[in-house]
């Protein structure tokens, strides 16, 4: 590894929930009306990745899939910087579920080729099924650590310490691997004016963008379409239910007098037929 | 017997510390398995396990396999994903459906499993149960038609305030993990008895490319939230490190009690994480859940939405909390609190009295 590391970074652009754009009253989302950002999740990624480079020379290639405007999402990711994006933009990826969506990215690192360390987020914010990595390493026979919390790369071998119920787990790997990365993990830093100026300029000519981002789709990576989307996908979603409905059955007491309040409130249970003290028998 | 493969339930240890899930998830199975009329297995993996695979037989399993060697003293994705593997392989036939927990470690060897098999695989379930589905969508042609006997993932969709029905009824084995209290275990009947299964697991070279190095682990207090009867738990709402002193006089007032707190308290640096219940903190199920000062996201209220009786008091009448809350009070919670510990110390005074 005397070029330093081949890194690569899997960023997904997610509907930002917390922006009232697209947001309907109900709580659901209109997904193309919504405001998007980066998986808050994937910051952590990016991060690790920049650590990694920073000690260990090399190159971060950030990989997105999704619609062509996710592109932007790249775009950030080098203002952050890393060193190139791909987005694998292709309709036929549509209704992919966690496994068809694992082998389409899948194809994609191995299109690139020759990576030692593949970063991913924990989850997702719109998905938050925390399984698209470790999909991804058993497709590539990777060795993996989910739930990194800190890593130390020496050479060609890797410490990193995960989070498992109640404490950490300590281990040992070398390259390839693939990490995802806890949200306690270190934050991301902010991006540099250096970075941004270069984007900003690069931007200017869209063919110098483009040896830096650019869009591919299934044939350009040599993936089977019959692998992905809807026909690839051995889940679907078979009805959904909006959680608000139950609304409407609290019993709320309001007014000028708090004390009133409580004694209604502790006094309504009683009525009810769940009593504090019947409830903790 | 029933034309199906059985219902699996991959068991979560950590250091022969049986993890709470794994009951839970038995308990679901044998409903699952009574449906479909088929048996319960059990899965476990560990070193020196003694007394876990009949621990597992009390708790619903109808039959353990045991892999207790030394390479699985401690849990690596490739030695644990291996003997999974190579058990769910000696079966007579392929399992109807796999069921592990949500945990770091169902987390990280669950999707493994379900690739290598390439069959579904619905993360974080709230809900299991078995039902028809009929697939009209035209896009996919091998899909369409009428199944009967389908896994019905459910889980919340947190990016929006739906719950979802997870549907893949083409492969077996169908896969779920569901989250640590989400489900309801089965009483333990030390009376039940079953088959243990020990099996050999022959493991390759590269399934031991993770070392590990140390695990290193603590009793959480946290664990409290799981067996509390009451949770008071404080959000944004209280302001500050200090203003959880409110949520705890409330709670000190009922036996089995515990503090909780939403993750914006959390991430504030107000309380530790152990107290966190949410999406990405624990699922808790007390009898009485009362929230101070929390809005009522759904992160949120996917970790105790279950809870016997919710009350809530907050400031705000339009917060989502009063959705879904069974009791609410619109107000300030440092005035509410005070008065609510008064009223409820009253309740429990007389009813000590008429005893």
């Amino acid at each position: 590894m005397s070029d330093g590391l081949k890194i690569v970074v899997l960023i997904k652009q997610v509907p930002d929930t917390s922006s009232a754009a697209g947001v309907n009253p109900d709580g659901t989302v209109d997904r193309a009306r919504a405001k998007k950002m980066m998986n808050p999740f994937d910051k952590f990624a990016l991060q690790k990745a920049l650590e990694a480079r920073r000690d260990h020379g090399g190159e971060i290639i950030a990989i997105s899939m999704g619609p062509p405007p996710a592109i932007e999402v790249l775009n950030e990711a080098l203002e952050y910087g890393a060193d190139k994006g791909y987005l694998l933009s292709d309709r036929r990826l549509a209704a992919s579920d966690t496994l068809a969506t694992a082998y389409a990215l899948y194809k994609t690192i191995e299109w690139i080729g020759g990576v030692d360390i593949v970063f991913t987020g924990l989850q997702t914010t719109d998905g938050d099924t925390a399984q698209t990595g470790p999909q991804i390493a058993e497709r590539m026979g990777l060795a993996q650590v989910t739930y990194c919390e800190t890593m130390k790369i020496t050479g060609d071998s890797i410490r990193a310490s995960r989070i498992i119920d109640g404490g950490l787990q300590h281990v040992e790997l070398h390259v390839p691997a693939l990490i995802t990365v806890a949200n306690s993990a270190s934050k991301l830093e902010y991006k540099t004016f250096a970075n941004v100026y270069k984007l900003k300029e690069l931007s200017r000519d869209p063919k110098a963008l483009e040896t830096r981002v650019r869009a591919i789709d299934l044939d350009v990576i040599g993936a089977n379409a019959a692998r992905v989307g809807l026909v690839g996908s051995p889940t679907v979603v078979g009805k959904t239910w909006k959680l608000g409905e139950k609304g409407g059955l609290c019993k709320l007491f309001k007014g000028d007098a708090p004390a009133h309040e409580a004694q209604s409130l502790v006094g309504a249970l009683a009525a009810d037929g769940q009593g504090i003290e019947e409830l903790l028998k | 017997m029933s034309d199906f493969g059985d219902v699996t339930v991959i068991a979560d240890q950590i250091q022969n510390d049986i993890r709470p899930v794994t009951f839970e998830l038995l308990g679901a199975a044998r409903e699952l398995a009574g449906k479909l009329n088929v048996k319960v297995r059990a899965i476990v993996m560990g070193h020196n396990l003694g007394s876990i695979p009949a621990t597992l037989i009390h708790n619903g399993a109808d039959e353990v396999y045991v892999a207790d060697q030394p390479e699985l003293a401690e849990f690596t994705t490739l030695t644990y994903r291996r003997a999974a593997i190579s058990i769910i392989d000696s079966f007579d036939r392929v399992p109807h459906i796999i069921l592990c927990g949500a945990t770091t470690l169902g987390r990280d060897m669950a999707p493994r499993i379900a690739a290598h098999y390439e069959v579904g695989l619905t993360a974080d379930c709230t809900e299991l149960d078995i039902g028809e589905y009929e697939h009209k969508g035209k896009a996919d042609p091998a899909k369409v038609g009428m199944y009967h006997n389908c896994l019905y993932a459910i889980r919340p969709s947190f990016g929006e305030s739906l719950k979802a029905r997870i549907i893949g009824p083409w492969k077996n084995p169908q896969m779920a993990t569901a989250r640590t209290g989400a489900l309801i275990p089965c009483k333990p009947d030390t009376s039940r008895t079953g088959r243990i299964i020990p099996v050999k697991v022959e493991f390759k070279p590269e399934d031991f490319r993770v070392k590990v190095i140390e695990t290193v682990r603590k009793v959480s207090s946290g664990t409290d939230l799981l067996k509390a009867k009451v949770i008071v738990s404080g959000g944004f709402g209280v302001g500050g490190p200090e203003g959880f002193e409110a949520v705890r006089d409330l709670a000190s007032i009922f036996q089995e009690s515990a503090v909780g707190s939403s993750r914006k308290a959390v991430d504030a640096g107000w309380i530790p994480y152990d107290h966190q219940v949410g999406q990405t903190g624990k699922t808790v199920r007390p009898e009485v859940y009362i929230a101070l000062g929390i809005s009522g996201a759904i992160q949120h209220r996917v970790g105790m939405g279950n809870s016997r009786v919710i009350i809530a008091v907050n400031k705000d009448e339009g917060a989502p909390i009063f959705q879904f809350a069974h009791y609410g009070v619109i107000g300030d919670l440092f005035e509410v609190a005070p008065l609510l510990k008064k009223e409820f110390q009253k309740s429990l005074a007389a009813a000590g009295a008429a005893r």
